[in-house]
């Protein structure tokens, strides 16, 4: 199993690397300079660029970037020199960490819960009604249901706050609109597998050995039924805790993914490289969590993780 | 004094056209102590029936009774009765382990404590016969043998402390000699729990070896009930007389006149496979194999699970690649490449399991069409081929046609049943499909792998019938691999035993079967109960297998690997391993017919049994 993971995190650490080589070159190719703007001569952004080193040959300034990865040094803002890179990302992804692992948790929980209700409920009306709900949660688009939830309790109802993040009322309408998606896809999943893995004989063996139905299905049939669910949640939880682009530009949330559309625009190329090489991090890190955690649930797969050759 | 009182119960699924009868109207008792059997076709409602008794149906089924009790009790699944089930791999948890899936039980049923359940998973495991019992209960289903695992299934049961075990089909799956073990226990069981025991098999052989009295269901009804010995010897219905009849089996041969008098047939090899290994990381491996299938023979390749033969058998239709040894197609070997079309599709397959083996989105004459035309393809290749009879040309439409309507009525279908879907056949429909599939390319070789084993008696017994007449018709040459002696005895010419991954004996069918050389083949056809009652009650099941797959490990590479199992083994058994000695047309590789020991002979020694 530590070999296992050994080598997941060397291969992580090389797609990393692509990762950082592709899009240090990509960001090059983006016309225009980060400091050309209107009213600023050219004279004046060669002796800026020169002051950072941009006139270099490209091979040289991607060698001088990558030692400075390598020392854990993302480099300084090109719009705001003050700031490091590595500050930017301390400041803005607590925010948009919290608000996703609120996402994750109150999708989890709920896409859970009514899954297992629709697969246990005896009663037809709330099997489809549950289906219709998830049916319909994951066909708005994120935006759509933000600007919704928006209008309908910040405008209208006036009950929520509509921007900002400054008191726990306030993640409310971001936390919902993120985790509508997720927690009809979460539900569809349970209620579909946890269905099939009721039909299966060592459930019928379980009843039979005199288990009560609470134990039947959540020592039983939930963990079988919980492996594909994880497999969705992976990605999904790694898109959620590098924030919404869109979700965070709505409600105003200063978080990763308004900083990620603004240092776009500004041409900001150390940024752009710093917040991808850390986003890209988090999904290696958040997909080997995903797989670990199947290789625990699943015995079969642990097996062929430990019997691995390298 | 009856532990299990059921009276007039019934059982009805409501259907797009009207609610159909499962079960209709039945009657039945368990005496106290004593083992009481069910027996009947699959699908005559005998399961259905024994979940109704437990409450276990689900809620679609209404189920009507006059009276279901248990000890004078209504039935509490897990309390005063238990079941337990075919197949034992897919009733436990995989993801669970064994330890836990006793110790929960055992909680539920007395509320005691962690480490007191877990002290008495470990001696209800030793109780059904498992050595180390703290490792096997940190371990998951899939890590265990068949026979381990039903025992594991077993000691759940017996971890409710039931009056009542309900045993659906418990050794279905497995084969002879983990059978006799399975059966000798349930016995012990009875014998010292006092638990009763309501046995339900398809099987005539295990009721006849296990119980008391008997019910024979037949289409939702219990028409005829009595001791073993009025069913077994006496019985009055024309359905038991049949069932035992079936069980029993006609004779299917006039075969072995054919081949004594033909001298062409049965001697010329097809495929021939000389010392051939193959080793996996786990088991099924095979060791220094050598085999041939003659033209137009039957050869039949039995062992128990684990054993080898499908390995075996995928290297002989190129599916696999040997590590090591030679491999010879009409004495030529055949070229590298993908070796399952060097064979020109002259080499076919039927599976196991009919529902499994075609795909439901074909039409009958879709699949079988496909087939002809991979054929012709195929056939192209091998342009030396002196029988090409698909060779070349693609066929035209009525020639596929007509190939197709003369296949389905060789195979006992109907030509209109072309345009239908798999699904709307029965196991044993399908399996006649899977069987026009493989001819319809008119193939030399047949390899039929457990092709009939997960039919019920009579559907397997037609199935059988087919087979042996097509193949008499036709004259291909068939590898029939079965776990069961009784099948394999009737059908084929030749016959291989394998065990541990080797062939322990060879020979012709007759003669091994009536004097077995190799103490495995003679374990093998003792371990087969017959439907009679005296008779069956007599078997004696051999010794435990340790554990699945661990005589494939380096240390047992340097010895028999029956030797840890055999009564008779030597001092040499456990150092070296046996070369196949033979003697005329048989082989047998053990070391009681060694020159070493049997003494040196002159050419005109007749070899007889050791044993």
């Amino acid at each position: 199993m530590a070999r296992y993971t050994c080598r997941r995190i060397l291969t992580g650490l090389l797609s990393l690397f692509v990762l950082i080589t592709v899009t240090f070159f990509l960001v090059r190719i983006i016309p225009g300079s980060p400091f050309q703007r209107g009213g600023v001569s050219e004279s004046v952004v060669e002796a800026i660029e020169q002051e950072y080193g941009l006139n270099e040959p490209l091979f040289t300034q991607y060698l001088s970037y990558i030692g400075g990865v390598l020392h854990g040094d993302l480099g300084i803002s090109y719009q705001d020199p003050a700031v490091r890179v590595t500050e930017v990302i301390a400041r803005a992804w607590p925010v948009t960490a919290s608000v996703g692992a609120a996402a994750l948790i109150v999708s989890l929980i709920l896409g859970t819960g009514l899954g297992i209700l629709s697969a246990v409920s005896g009663r037809r009306s709330v099997k489809q009604v549950i289906s219709a709900g998830g049916m319909i949660a994951a066909g708005i688009p994120g935006f759509a249901a933000a600007i919704l939830l928006m209008l309908v309790f910040s405008v209208k109802l006036k009950l929520l706050p509509a921007s900002g993040l400054l008191s726990p009322v306030h993640y409310i309408l971001p936390v919902a609109a993120l985790s509508l998606y997720p927690a009809a896809m979460v539900s569809r999943l349970v209620s579909s597998t946890l269905e099939t893995e009721l039909t299966k004989d060592y459930v019928l063996f379980a009843r039979a050995k005199g288990l009560g139905r609470r134990q039947v299905i959540f020592t039983h049939a939930l963990k079988n039924a919980y492996l594909p669910v994880i497999n969705y949640i992976g990605p999904a939880s790694a898109s959620l805790l590098t924030g919404s682009f869109v979700v965070e530009s709505i409600f105003t949330i200063p978080g990763l993914g308004r900083e990620f559309v603004g240092s776009i625009t500004n041409r900001d190329y150390t940024l752009i490289l710093g917040l991808t090489v850390f986003m890209g991090a988090v999904v290696i890190l958040v997909n080997l969590i995903t797989d670990l955690l199947c290789a625990w649930l699943d015995p079969k797969t642990r097996r062929a993780y430990r019997e691995e050759r390298a | 004094m009856n532990v299990l009182e059921v009276k007039n119960l019934s059982v009805q699924y409501p259907g797009t056209e009207g609610a159909s009868e499962i079960v209709k109207d039945i009657s039945f008792t368990v005496e106290e102590g004593g083992i009481t059997g069910i027996v009947g076709q699959s699908g005559s409602g005998k399961s259905t029936a024994m979940l109704a008794v437990m409450g276990l149906l689900d809620g679609r089924a209404s189920v009507q009774y006059g009276q279901i009790t248990v000890n004078g009790k209504a039935p509490a699944p897990g309390r005063n009765i238990a079941m337990i089930f075919q197949d034992s791999l897919s009733c436990l948890n995989p993801s669970v382990k064994i330890g836990r899936q006793i110790t929960e039980t055992v909680r539920t049923r007395k509320g005691c404590g962690r480490k007191e359940a877990a002290a008495r998973a470990e001696e209800l495991l030793e109780t059904v016969g498992i050595r180390n019992p703290a490792l096997r209960m940190r371990q998951y289903p899939f890590e265990l043998s068949g026979g381990m695992r039903q025992r594991v299934v077993l000691a759940i049961a017996l971890a409710c402390e039931p009056d009542l075990i309900i045993a659906d089909e418990p050794t279905t799956a497995l084969d002879a000699v983990v059978q006799a073990q399975i059966l000798q226990l349930l016995r012990r069981i009875v014998r010292e729990t006092g638990t009763a025991l309501l046995l339900v098999s398809h099987d005539m052989g295990v009721t006849a070896a296990m119980c008391r009295n008997v019910y024979v269901m037949h289409g939702g009804r219990i028409i005829e009930e009595g001791t073993a010995e009025d069913i077994f010897y006496d019985p009055s219905e024309e359905y038991t007389k049949q069932l035992l009849k079936d069980a029993k089996g006609g004779r299917l041969r006039e075969k072995e006149k054919r081949n004594a008098d033909d001298p062409e047939s049965g001697e010329e090899a097809l495929i021939r496979m000389t010392h051939v290994t193959k080793i996996f990381d786990a088991d099924e491996g095979v060791r220094d194999v050598s085999l041939e299938i003659r033209k137009s023979e039957i050869l039949a390749l039995v062992g128990e699970s684990g054993s080898g033969k499908t390995t075996a058998a995928r290297i002989l239709t190129g599916m696999l690649r040997e590590d090591a040894g030679r491999l010879y197609y009409r004495g030529r070997i055949p070229q590298r490449g993908r070796r399952m079309d060097s064979f020109g599709g002259k080499v076919q397959m039927v599976f196991q399991d009919p529902y499994a083996s075609l795909n439901p989105c074909l039409t009958v004459r879709q699949a079988l069409s496909e087939a002809l035309d991979a054929a012709v393809r195929l056939g192209g290749h091998d342009a030396g081929d002196a029988d090409a009879r698909v060779a070349g040309h693609p066929l035209s439409e009525q020639e596929k046609e007509e190939r197709i309507r003369k296949i389905l009525a060789l195979t006992g279908l109907s030509y209109g049943d072309a345009d239908r879907y798999p699904h709307a056949f029965s196991g044993g429909q399908r399996q006649r499909i899977g069987i026009a599939r493989a001819l319809i390319t008119e193939p030399e070789v047949l390899v039929c792998d457990e092709a009939i084993s997960s039919l019920d008696a009579t559907t397997r017994e037609q199935i059988l019938e087919l087979l042996f007449r097509v193949q008499r018709k036709i004259g291909f040459a068939c590898l029939f691999i079965s776990h069961d002696m009784h099948v394999v005895r009737r059908i084929s010419d030749r016959i291989a035993v394998m065990y541990g991954g080797q062939i322990v004996e060879t020979g012709r069918t007759k003669k091994v079967c009536s004097d077995p050389w190799h103490p495995y083949t003679k374990l093998l056809l003792e371990a087969v109960p017959e439907p009679d009652p005296v008779r069956a009650k007599k078997i004696k099941s051999g010794p435990v297998k340790e554990a699945a797959g661990t005589d494939q490990s380096d240390a047992a590479e340097a010895c028999c690997p029956f030797a840890g199992r055999c009564g008779y083994a030597l001092e040499c058994c456990r150092r070296e391993r046996p070369e196949q000695y033979a003697f005329g047309d048989r082989g047998v590789s053990c070391f009681l017919y060694s020159d070493e020991h049997s003494g040196r002979r002159s050419g005109a020694y007749r070899m007889t049994s050791q044993i």
